[in-house]
C-alpha cells in the first residue's frame, strides 16, 4: 500500500457552474487565496457557501481570507471513480478541518496512501482549471 | 384525532427485480390494484394519495399529479413525500395528518420507483459545485469518509458489520419478494473479502439498486373498526429530523437526527429500545445500521459492533432486524426503497411473514434515512414505531 495516490492533476474535470454566491471564493482562487464566508454575529466560519448564515439564518455575511492551513478530519480511498475520473483511481477525497473550524472536501495529493492519516497536517495545492481559477486541493505540510 | 387514531388496513408489495425494463406506472398500478383487492375497497373510495418521489420520474415536479393521471384517480388530498428514503415511513405520517385535519378519509401510499431500468436522477445541490470536482462517488464515497471517521473515533469491526451483512441475506433466501441474484447465503469472510470501493467502504456494504414498488391503505382507526378489518396496524410514535446540528462545525459524522426522532417516536409509544420486537432500520450501508443501534439508544455510541455481537439478528432471534433482507440484500427500489423495510414490518404485524415470521409482534421499529449531506452524517431521520391493533 506504499505506492502514492493518484494526483488526479490529469482528469478533465467538467467545467464547474457557479453559484452566484460562491463567486469570492472562487476569485480568490485565482489569487491561490483561500476565501471563506463568515457570520460576524455568531463569529463563526461556514462552509460551503450558503445564502445565508447555517447560524442564524441572515444575510450579513462576510467573506474572509485564511491560511488555508489544517488537518486531516476524515479520508477515504477512492477505488472506484465516475465519469472523468474512471481509470485514475486510486486516489485520495478527505474532509480537511481548517484551522477556522470549518470541513473541507479535497483531494489530497504528494501522499502515499499508506501515509495519510486523520490529524496529518495539510496545506493547500492550487490545481489549474481551464476558466483561469484553481481548484483546491490540500498536499503535507512540509511536502 | 391523534397519530393512533390511524390505521393500516392494507400492505401490498411488487417482487424486486433488476433491470425489469417495466414502467414506473406499471409497478404503480400492480400495487394499487393489489391494495384494491386486499382491502376490499372500491376505487370510489380512495380520495386521498400520497407518493414517494422517484429517480425515473426525477425530471417531472409535477409528480404526483402525472402519477394520478396514469392510475386513474381522483382525490381531494395529494402529495409526494419529498424526503429521499424517509419518504416511505413519513408518508405514513403525514397521512395520518391528513386524515386527522379532514381533508380525506382513505389514503393509498404508493411508492414506486425503477431506477435500475431508467435513472432520471440528478443532484441540483452542492455536488456540482463542491463533491463532483473531488470525484466523489456520491453515497458510497460520503459513506467512506463517515467510516473512517467511526474507525478513528471508536474502531471499525468489520466482522460486527459481516454479521449484519450475512444475517439480512438469510432473511433474503427467506424472501421470494427479494432481488433473485441475491438470495443466495454469504458467510462473513465473503463481506471482508469484497473489493472496497470508497476503503473502508466494501461492495457487500452498499445497496444495490433494483425497480420495484410497494404501498399501503391508511384510514382513522374509528373507520377501520366500522369497515369490519379484523386486522391493522397502528403508527403509535413517530420522530423526524433534518439537518440534525448543521449549524455545529464540530459535529462528528457518526452523530444521526435518529438520536432525537427515536427518542420522540419511543415516547409517544411509550415504549423503549429494549421493548422492541423486531427492528427495520434503513440500510443503505451496513454502518448506517450500526450508527443507528447507537443514536435510537440501543447501545452507546461506539458501542454498536459489542452490541451486534452479542444479539441473535435473525428472524427468530433476539431482535430479528430487516427480515426481509433489508434493501442491501433484497434490492434498493429506489427512492420507494424506504418502503421496502417498512412493508416488511407491517407483513410481521400482520403474522404473515411465512418462513421468516418474527416470534414478537408486540411492535416494530422502522426507520428511515433520507439524503447524503456535505461532510456530515445523513439529512433526514425518522423513526415509526408500529403496533398491530393499538
Amino acid at each position: 500500500m506504499s505506492k502514492p495516490a493518484n494526483d488526479t492533476l490529469s482528469v478533465p474535470r467538467d467545467p464547474i457552474r457557479h453559484a452566484n454566491f460562491s463567486i469570492p471564493f472562487w476569485e480568490g482562487t485565482r489569487d491561490k487565496k483561500v476565501m471563506v464566508q463568515y457570520c460576524p454575529r455568531a463569529n463563526q466560519y461556514q462552509w460551503f457557501p450558503r445564502p445565508v448564515s447555517l447560524f442564524t439564518a441572515r444575510r450579513d455575511l462576510e467573506w474572509r481570507e485564511v491560511s488555508g492551513h489544517g488537518e486531516i478530519f476524515s479520508y477515504t480511498i477512492a477505488n472506484v471513480g465516475n465519469g472523468p475520473f474512471r481509470g485514475h483511481e486510486p486516489y485520495l477525497i478527505a474532509l480537511v478541518r481548517l484551522d477556522e473550524g470549518v470541513n473541507i472536501m479535497a483531494n489530497v495529493i504528494k501522499c502515499n496512501l499508506d501515509e495519510i492519516s486523520i490529524g496529518m497536517e495539510v496545506v493547500p495545492f492550487w490545481a489549474p482549471l481551464a476558466d483561469g481559477t484553481n481548484l483546491l486541493m490540500f498536499q503535507p505540510a512540509g511536502a | 384525532m391523534a397519530l393512533r387514531d390511524n390505521a393500516i388496513v392494507a400492505y401490498a408489495e411488487a417482487k424486486h427485480v433488476m433491470r425489469s425494463g417495466r414502467d414506473v406506472w406499471d409497478y404503480a398500478g400492480e400495487i394499487l390494484d393489489a391494495l384494491l383487492e386486499r382491502s376490499g375497497l372500491e376505487r370510489a373510495e380512495i380520495d386521498g394519495v400520497i407518493f414517494t418521489p422517484s429517480a425515473t420520474g426525477a425530471k417531472t415536479p409535477m409528480w404526483s399529479q402525472s402519477c394520478l393521471d396514469y392510475l386513474g384517480l381522483e382525490t381531494s388530498f395529494t402529495d409526494t413525500t419529498d424526503l429521499g428514503g424517509c419518504s416511505a415511513t413519513g408518508g405514513v405520517a403525514r397521512a395520518a395528518a391528513a386524515i386527522d385535519a379532514g381533508y380525506c378519509e382513505t389514503i393509498v401510499l404508493i411508492n414506486a420507483d425503477t431506477p435500475s431500468t431508467e435513472d432520471n436522477l440528478i443532484m441540483r445541490s452542492f455536488h456540482h459545485e463542491w463533491a463532483d470536482p473531488e470525484g466523489l462517488l456520491g453515497p458510497p464515497g460520503a459513506f467512506g469518509l463517515l467510516s473512517r471517521r467511526y474507525d478513528h473515533l471508536y474502531g471499525l469491526d468489520s466482522r460486527a458489520l459481516g454479521k449484519m451483512a450475512v444475517a439480512q441475506r438469510e432473511h433474503a433466501v427467506l424472501n421470494p419478494n427479494a432481488v433473485e441474484k441475491l438470495r443466495q447465503p454469504i458467510t462473513v469472510e465473503d463481506y471482508l473479502n469484497s473489493r472496497m470501493i470508497a476503503d473502508p467502504l466494501r461492495l457487500l456494504d452498499c445497496v444495490m439498486m433494483c425497480d420495484g414498488g410497494n404501498g399501503f391503505v391508511m384510514m382513522s382507526k374509528k373507520r377501520a373498526k366500522e369497515k369490519g378489518y379484523s386486522r391493522f396496524v397502528v403508527p403509535t410514535g413517530y420522530g423526524e429530523r433534518t439537518n440534525y446540528k448543521l449549524s455545529e462545525n464540530g459535529l462528528e459524522p457518526t452523530e444521526s437526527g435518529h438520536r432525537v426522532a427515536g427518542e420522540k417516536a419511543f415516547k409517544q409509544a411509550g415504549i423503549g429500545p429494549r421493548d422492541v420486537g423486531s427492528f427495520h432500520p434503513y440500510d443503505d450501508f451496513l454502518i448506517a445500521m450500526m450508527i443507528q443501534f447507537e443514536m435510537l439508544g440501543f447501545c452507546k455510541p461506539g458501542q454498536g459492533a459489542a452490541f451486534i455481537h452479542e444479539t441473535d439478528l435473525r428472524f427468530d432471534g433476539d431482535l430479528p432486524l430487516n427480515t426481509s433482507g433489508g434493501q442491501i440484500s433484497a434490492g434498493q427500489a429506489g427512492l420507494a426503497g424506504g418502503g421496502t423495510n417498512l412493508v416488511e414490518a407491517v407483513r410481521q404485524l400482520f403474522g404473515e411473514g411465512d418462513a421468516r415470521q418474527v416470534k414478537n409482534i408486540g411492535n416494530a421499529l422502522v426507520t428511515g434515512i433520507g439524503w447524503i449531506p456535505y461532510g456530515r452524517n445523513w439529512g433526514s431521520s425518522t423513526a415509526l414505531v408500529l403496533t398491530p391493533d393499538a
